[in-house]
């Protein structure tokens, strides 16, 4: 190796003036040496061509290492596969045994090889997936797992223990940072028929929460997203849970002034329904001005319960066959037609 | 580009046309472009030739097939409604395609196949045999140590090698 440097040395400080002799002296190991005449040495770089180890690029150079077979060829039809994908990797045209083929064809051709197929490389592969790599990963997984508690075997108990579900979503990405500002969401819903409410409270409730409650489901749904950190979220959903259940058992004084228009269903009793409908029956049967007890009585009457049962229901539940039915034949009842 | 501006009736010539337009020109005249040739997309795209020019498949099919006969060469998740770090991502694969253009002078068959899983670069390169194999071994080790430190997250290469690089067409 010393040798060699030396004579790198020597030839470029004299290019122009080295000659034939001065290198076979000082590389006498060197194959091929008697050739180096027949070389121009006023080209420095041909010279060190000839310097380095290895022998001319014109004549003879050193055989190139020649690539193997593919792993392809050795590979058994019973092999285990996990093993040659273990892990999500890309397609290596050499160690997959399936003659595939990816491309659009040239005019009267065929799609190209896997040989340097760049296509079966872009497109993810789900080779390190089969069936049997799925078997060892649950395998190995079901160390960690914990059975599921026997008693909670219907949906039904499950929501009857669990009442309260909170959804939380997690983000993953393809990026230097693990972070997503929409994980911080969550939602907390529960069924009021779990929860502990009379009429007044249910109603309250119902008030104070406005939009979040679902008729069809009867879920009230909680969306906490107002601050940065899953936790304080979560923290916040569970204490509006809280307020309002017990906000909605409390009586305010001001509750007194509940007005006929912010009830939330028709009361019968005490509306201009039933002035009119005992009104009218009193005129009908010619008295005019009746005692308080005459009205009791006539309240009691089936008649008048039918009627009243049929204006709560159409009030209450909107103008379809079944009510107007009903009212129909309360109105013929009470007139007697 | 001579025929394309003639205000006026009168054509000026040289270096005064373009700034001296706005100034001497009459207002109210317009003239048309009459180079067509200017208007042709010549985007990623290998002009057909006389025949003798081996083209790889990557090159011959032009970005409009993108999606319909090919794939995309970097895939990752901020490309989807609604994610964010586009840009980011886009920065990276640029300087990641000519750095290791660089560190393998010569030796790429095809473009790079950049891919991420999560925090993983994956860079899925083509290369040719013109390097010993030491040699493909220490600047695919050099090429990861240095990205990962630049970059702060694990960057792995695939190398597959081939002899000469496969011709689709000639163009």
């Amino acid at each position: 190796m010393a040798a060699s440097t030396m004579c790198t040395v020597v030839s470029s400080l004299s290019r122009n003036n080295c000659h034939v002799g001065v290198i076979q002296m000082l590389n006498p190991i060197y194959r091929g040496a008697a050739y180096s005449s027949a070389l121009s040495l006023n080209n420095g770089v041909q010279n060190k061509v000839s310097l380095r180890g290895g022998g001319q690029r014109t004549l003879g150079r050193r055989p190139k290492r020649e690539s193997g077979e593919p792993r392809t060829e050795k590979m058994s039809v019973d092999q285990d596969w996990t093993s040659v994908y273990p892990t999500a990797a890309p397609f290596r045209h050499s160690a997959v045994p399936l003659p595939v083929r990816m491309g659009y064809p040239v005019k009267r051709g065929v799609p190209p090889e896997k040989k340097g197929n760049l296509e079966l490389i872009k497109i993810p592969n789900f080779l390190h997936l089969t069936p049997a790599a799925i078997k060892k990963h649950c395998a190995a997984l079901k160390e960690f797992c914990t059975q599921w508690p026997g008693a909670l075997d219907s949906h039904a108990k499950c929501e009857e223990h669990f009442p309260i579900r909170v959804k939380t979503t997690e983000y993953v990405s393809a990026g230097l940072s693990v972070r997503n500002p929409k994980a911080r969401v969550v939602t907390l819903s529960v069924k009021l028929s779990s929860l502990n409410l009379d009429d007044h409270a249910r109603k309250k409730l119902l008030k104070l929460v406005g939009e979040r409650y679902s008729k069809n489901t009867d879920t009230l749904t909680f969306t906490a997203d107002r601050c940065p950190l899953r936790k304080q979220n979560y923290d916040y959903a569970m204490y509006l849970l809280t307020v309002v259940y017990h906000e909605s058992w409390k009586t305010e004084a001001w509750e007194q002034q509940k007005t006929v228009a912010d009830m939330e269903e028709y009361h019968w009793e005490n509306s201009p329904s039933q002035k009119n409908v005992l009104d009218t029956l009193l005129r009908m049967k010619g008295q005019g001005e009746a005692s308080a007890a005459d009205r009791e009585e006539l309240l009691k009457s089936s008649a008048i319960q039918d009627y009243r049962d049929s204006i709560t229901r159409l009030k209450n539940e909107g103008d379809n066959e079944s009510t107007l039915q009903q009212y129909r034949e309360s109105v013929k009842k009470l007139f007697n037609l | 580009m001579a025929a394309s501006l003639c205000i006026g009736g009168v054509v000026l010539s040289g270096p005064v046309t373009r700034l001296g337009c706005i100034v001497l020109s009459r207002p109210g005249t317009r003239a048309i472009q009459t180079s067509a040739v200017c208007l042709k997309n010549r985007a990623a795209r290998v002009r057909v030739g006389k025949g003798d020019r081996p083209v790889t498949y990557e090159h011959a099919l032009r970005p409009h097939d993108i999606g319909h006969r090919k794939g995309w060469l970097s895939q990752h998740t901020s490309n989807l409604c609604g994610e964010e770090g586009a840009a980011d991502r886009v920065v990276e694969d640029v300087f990641v395609r000519r750095f290791i253009f660089g560190t393998f002078h010569g030796c790429l068959a095809n473009e790079l196949i950049i891919k991420r899983r999560g925090n993983l670069l994956l860079i899925c390169a083509l290369m040719l045999q013109k390097l010993p194999p030491q040699k493909f071994y220490f600047l695919v080790g050099y090429t990861e140590a240095l990205l990962s430190h630049f970059y702060k997250c694990p960057v792995k290469m695939e190398v597959q090698t081939l002899e000469q690089p496969v011709v689709y067409k000639y163009l």
